[in-house]
């Protein structure tokens, strides 16, 4: 993770970061990680879905149901992320 | 204890171990709606699920959970010495 590199901002020469400083990076990186990760399951599965026999082109099918399946990705992980939490009380 | 904001050891710890926490959970549940979603939506995705689907998809967390469990306690009775059984 070379973005946690020293501050070249503390005069002291110290290659320390400040504590909320580096939490900020840290989180910034772990969001843009788990963004990538969550958009590379939902091409997986909406090409296996939706393009089943590739052509020349997306047709106007194909894209109106990688259109929907996003949605539906997105609502699923809505609906067990609701079912995780409520049943972990 | 340091004014200028510097490393402090186990506050920064805690503040990685609840940032670690929250990734594990994330994690969970990307892996969980993948699985569930191979099990539940078995055709071409609509434009609203089906009841069947998005009952299927809560179940499936649920049983999940439940299994967690199942494997925990089991786990926990075989290494207090009660044997593996077949």
């Amino acid at each position: 993770m070379d973005s946690f590199g020293s501050s070249s901002s503390n005069g002291s020469g110290s290659p320390h970061m400040a504590t909320g400083e580096f939490m900020d990076k840290l989180k910034t990186q772990l969001a843009m990680a788990y963004a990538e990760q969550f958009l590379e399951t939902v091409r997986g599965n909406c090409f296996e879905k939706c393009i089943t026999k590739p052509g020349t082109s997306l047709s106007g099918s194909e894209s109106s149901c990688v259109s929907r399946c996003m949605d539906r990705y997105i609502e699923a992980t809505g609906i067990i992320s609701k079912a995780l939490f409520s049943s972990m009380r | 204890m340091d004014p200028s904001g510097a490393f402090n050891n186990s506050e920064l710890q805690d503040l990685i171990e609840q940032e670690k926490q929250r990734a594990m959970l994330n994690e969970m549940v990307a892996k969980l709606t993948s699985v569930c979603w191979d099990k539940c939506i078995t055709g071409t995705p609509g434009s609203k699920f089906s009841s069947g689907e998005a009952s299927c998809l809560t179940n499936c967390a649920q049983r999940y959970l439940d299994l967690s469990m199942m494997i925990a306690k089991r786990l926990q009775s075989m290494s207090q010495g009660q044997g593996f059984r077949g």
